[in-house]
């Protein structure tokens, strides 16, 4: 019988193996260049993005009512604040003396939220309180107007926003005070009593 | 007959007219009088007022909280009435102002608290905040200087607290006497 063994995955032809491993490399390489390219691109669209960001003025913002919500945003050198259908508000980055950056825990819900749990028998409002907290970002600035006074304001921003607010604002030029690391340590939420 | 009659009819009545329109000219004077005479501040000449930003002293105080007492307070004194003009900390026009008082804030003792822990337990938690605030003239003389609180204990954010002792800063200046302000102020100097 002139019968030969041939292995399953054998190939015919040897030289049939060099384009498979080619083509393997090949694809490998520009998945790693895609992939590589893709980051960068990320990295670019990060950097290049200037910040807006959700956020609650609590006071001080130009002629911006108090606890409204609106857009915050660096818009060219002006740091800007929009509420809905309001017109923007802005503050030249130049003039912002001091940037501060803390934290608070606050009970969601406000008014309405309060009252349910007052509500609740058996003290069970309390335990409903326990949870309904939620931590944010404070971000303190100081500017000055034309006239040279000082002005003072406060938002409230998503936990993590505070700090990328702050970055941008440091690389504009705008100086942070001394003690902002211990106040960024500090927590107007303390965990124990003898605080 | 009948013109003198005529003109004497017309006299009366511009006797009459004298007589009602008359007292309550004289009570709207004395009533002017006695409100510039009584308050110190409400009269032709009132003092001006500039914010100073608050000065943390030892106390380890939150910015947060530093920015929200100085612009509570400027909102603050402005509702009162008391001053004439309420200025903020390094304004360039307060060097043209006549009678001008300086309001320090130094804060004395602050109590962190916790909004959770009020919602928890009621009795705890509470944000405590003491200041002592002065009243300066240019030349650094104190004309009033008194230590206000200012807390949150059951409702409320954490800043809450700044409004209330902003509010009672104010409402202690309010009810407080002032010296008359002198128009020679301005001859003291510069800030």
């Amino acid at each position: 019988m002139n019968c030969t063994v041939v292995p399953s995955e054998h190939t015919p032809h040897g030289y049939m193996l060099m384009p498979h491993r080619v083509w393997t490399y090949l694809i490998l390489l520009i998945g790693c260049a895609v992939g590589a390219l893709a980051q960068n691109t990320s990295q670019t669209t990060t950097v290049t993005t200037p910040f807006s960001a959700q956020v609650t003025h609590l006071l001080g913002f130009g002629t911006a009512p108090r606890n409204a919500k609106g857009t915050l945003s660096i818009q060219d050198n002006a740091l800007q604040f929009q509420k809905e259908g309001k017109p923007a508000m802005e503050v030249k980055i130049a003039s912002v003396q001091d940037v501060c950056l803390g934290d608070q825990s606050r009970q969601v819900g406000g008014v309405p939220m309060t009252l349910t749990k007052a509500a609740v028998p058996f003290g069970g409002g309390r335990v409903v309180s326990l949870f309904a907290h939620k931590n944010y970002d404070t971000v303190s600035l100081q500017y000055v107007d034309e006239s040279g006074a000082v002005h003072g304001a406060i938002f409230e921003l998503s936990k993590g926003q505070g700090e990328i607010l702050r970055k941008e604002l440091v690389a504009k030029g705008v100086r942070v005070s001394q003690n902002e690391d211990a106040a960024t340590k500090q927590s107007t939420e303390v965990p124990s009593e003898n605080k | 007959m009948k013109t003198s009659k005529r003109v004497s009819w017309i006299l009366l009545a511009m006797a009459i007219v004298t007589i009602i329109f008359a007292p309550p000219r004289l009570s709207a004077q004395t009533a002017t009088a006695k409100s510039s005479s009584g308050n110190g501040g409400s009269g032709a000449v009132q003092w001006s007022v500039q914010v100073d930003k608050v000065n943390p002293g030892d106390v380890d105080l939150e910015p947060a909280f530093r920015v929200a007492i100085y612009e509570n307070l400027v909102d603050e004194l402005g509702k009162t009435k008391r001053f004439q003009q309420v200025f903020r900390d390094s304004d360039r026009n307060t060097s043209a102002v006549p009678n001008l008082l300086i309001l320090k804030t130094t804060v004395q003792k602050y109590t962190a608290g916790s909004e959770t822990r009020r919602a928890v337990t009621t009795v705890s938690g509470a944000t405590k905040l003491t200041v002592r605030s002065q009243l300066c003239t240019r030349g650094g003389q104190v004309i009033l200087e008194r230590t206000v609180d200012g807390n949150v204990r059951f409702l409320g954010s954490n800043l809450r607290a700044t409004h209330n002792l902003a509010r009672n800063v104010a409402k202690t200046i309010k009810q407080s006497s002032l010296p008359e302000p002198s128009l020679t102020a301005p001859a003291q100097g510069a800030q």
